[in-house]
């Protein structure tokens, strides 16, 4: 469903991707671990189309992205929940779900998906007419996912979901993305928390300093020494 | 009686000022462009009715707007798009060349000197209120003004278009990530602050009774001021501050000794000056200031 093919992604002077290939296949959640610097947030930017690389490709559904806007692709059901969740703050939480349907014009379906959503984090419910700001960490990620869903992407791209939330709510939230899967939705994470999402995912990939280190099935590599390894950087010195 | 002249007096020169200062908000809270050839789309507007004069009001009103907002939006078309990713001295930069070439081309094909045009020439007479001279010029702007907020505020508030502006004005990448279309809301934006400025031009243009190249650097100027004191990017900001404004420059006419009187833009400058001192963040806090991804 996306293919990502040798990126290489620079700012300016500092190369932050470095020949990555990466494979999401439908139905499936892959999660991108590794630390932070590693290129994981710019992977997903570039797939988003917010980011242009230098060379290497992406293909969504065997398309390009290279000539769409970040727009086109939303609208062709690719989304991202950035890092940081960048909710509208000065917005409801009403107005911030509606923003997220703005590629759609089906208003009965939006407003069964908004009903949805409000189902699947009821807490949402209680505050849908308030300042999206005043929301906790946790709501406002929720309130992120959620926004997101509402465009109907068929490939959902969440970018450390779990970063800076209690551990109870990291389980509500990863509970959300199992139940995107069921409902047809593809997942690529990103994540520095490695356990949270080596559990989650099919797949996994380890990036360090904008290289794959490391990729297999999650069961397969979790724990093994080359996980350790590649995640750490015990052998980054010499890789590079 | 004097203070409620002077009221009066404050809030209609305080209605024009938060007109064009919203103007330049709507355009820097969506692009953090600051748009010093608005000047020149209120002057354009002067022009227009300065060429058709003599037509039928309803004529002269429309063909401005239009020539206004046609104006505008090529601006953002031919200057500015290309420039988007550019950093905002770069933008403020290009805003000026902008600004230059449209009056220096109204200045070849027009000349130097300011021209008549009769205009709204019946708002010039007074009402009279026991013994309060209010020109209908001043109950028109304010009443005007009230209007334009109105609608503006209900089309932000109620419309999807309105709430994918004010998506973008707060964190344009995201507005993008959700799928609001960067170059339609820029474009709606432009457009928008070409029919403010238009407004502003009308207001000019009726009280001084004449057009010139230049009639639109002071205001713009004014405007500039009026949204860093309402906090750059907040629209509702730019409104107070462009009051606040207009409300500082005519007590400072009424009230400043008279040999100090010439001086007036001066104080309220410093004033100006103080007030950054204090809040330098302006009014209303925005995160127009944040890194831009």
């Amino acid at each position: 469903m996306l293919t990502i093919d040798n990126l290489h992604v620079t700012y300016g002077n500092v190369v932050a991707l470095r020949g990555v290939s990466l494979e999401v296949g439908e139905g499936e959640i892959v999660a991108v671990i590794g630390p932070n610097g590693a290129g994981k947030s710019t992977l997903l930017l570039t797939a988003a189309g917010l980011v242009r690389p230098r060379t290497g490709s992406v293909a969504f559904d065997g398309r390009s992205v290279a000539s769409l806007q970040p727009e086109a692709l939303v609208a062709s059901g690719l989304s991202l929940v950035p890092e940081g969740r960048h909710i509208f703050g000065s917005l409801s939480v009403a107005e911030n779900l509606a923003l997220g349907a703005t590629v759609r014009h089906d208003r009965a379906e939006i407003a069964r998906d908004v009903e949805r959503v409000l189902t699947m984090f009821p807490v949402l419910r209680d505050r849908y007419r308030q300042r999206s700001g005043k929301l906790s960490g946790g709501e406002q990620q929720m309130l992120a996912i959620g926004r997101a869903m509402l465009a109907r992407p068929r490939l959902l791209l969440l970018d450390e979901p779990s970063l800076g939330l209690a551990p109870l709510v990291v389980e509500q939230v990863y509970a959300a993305i199992q139940e995107l899967r069921r409902s047809g939705v593809t997942v690529l994470v990103v994540e520095q928390n490695a356990s949270r999402a080596l559990a989650a995912a099919d797949r996994t990939y380890v990036l360090n300093t904008g290289v794959v280190r490391l990729t297999g099935r999650s069961d397969d590599i979790r724990g093994t020494p080359a996980f350790e390894a590649a995640y750490f950087g015990v052998q980054a010195g010499a890789a590079g | 009686m004097e203070f409620l002249q002077n009221a009066i007096d404050a809030i209609s020169l305080g209605a024009v000022y938060a007109l064009a200062a919203l103007g330049i908000g709507l355009i820097f809270s969506i692009m953090r462009l600051i748009n010093f050839a608005h000047g020149e789309l209120i002057m354009a507007g002067g022009f227009t009715l300065y060429t058709l004069a003599g037509q039928p009001l309803l004529v002269l009103i429309l063909a401005a707007l239009i020539v206004t907002a046609i104006l505008a939006l090529g601006m953002e078309r031919i200057a500015f798009r290309p420039l988007r990713k550019a950093n905002p001295a770069t933008l403020l930069i290009a805003s000026f060349a902008v600004s230059y070439l449209v009056q220096h081309t109204v200045l070849l094909l027009y000349g130097s000197r300011a021209m008549g045009v009769p205009f709204l020439a019946d708002l010039s007479t007074s009402l009279e209120f026991g013994g309060l001279r209010v020109p209908r010029l001043q109950l028109v702007t304010i009443g005007v003004t009230l209007l334009l907020m109105g609608g503006l505020f209900a089309f932000f508030r109620y419309s999807r278009t309105g709430l994918q502006m004010r998506a973008a004005a707060e964190d344009f990448n995201m507005a993008r990530l959700v799928g609001v279309r960067a170059n339609r809301v820029i474009a709606f934006a432009f457009a928008i602050s070409g029919g403010l400025a238009c407004m502003v031009s009308f207001y000019l243009v009726a009280q001084t009774g004449s057009v010139s190249y230049k009639m639109g650097v002071s205001m713009v100027l004014i405007a500039f001021v009026s949204s860093v004191v309402g906090g750059m990017g907040s629209i509702v900001g730019a409104a107070l501050g462009g009051f606040l404004v207009g409300i500082i420059s005519v007590s400072l006419q009424a009230y400043l000794p008279v040999d100090l009187r010439p001086y007036r833009d001066a104080f309220v400058f410093l004033i100006f000056i103080l007030f950054l001192f204090w809040k330098p963040e302006g009014l209303m806090k925005t995160r127009a200031d944040r890194e831009r991804v």
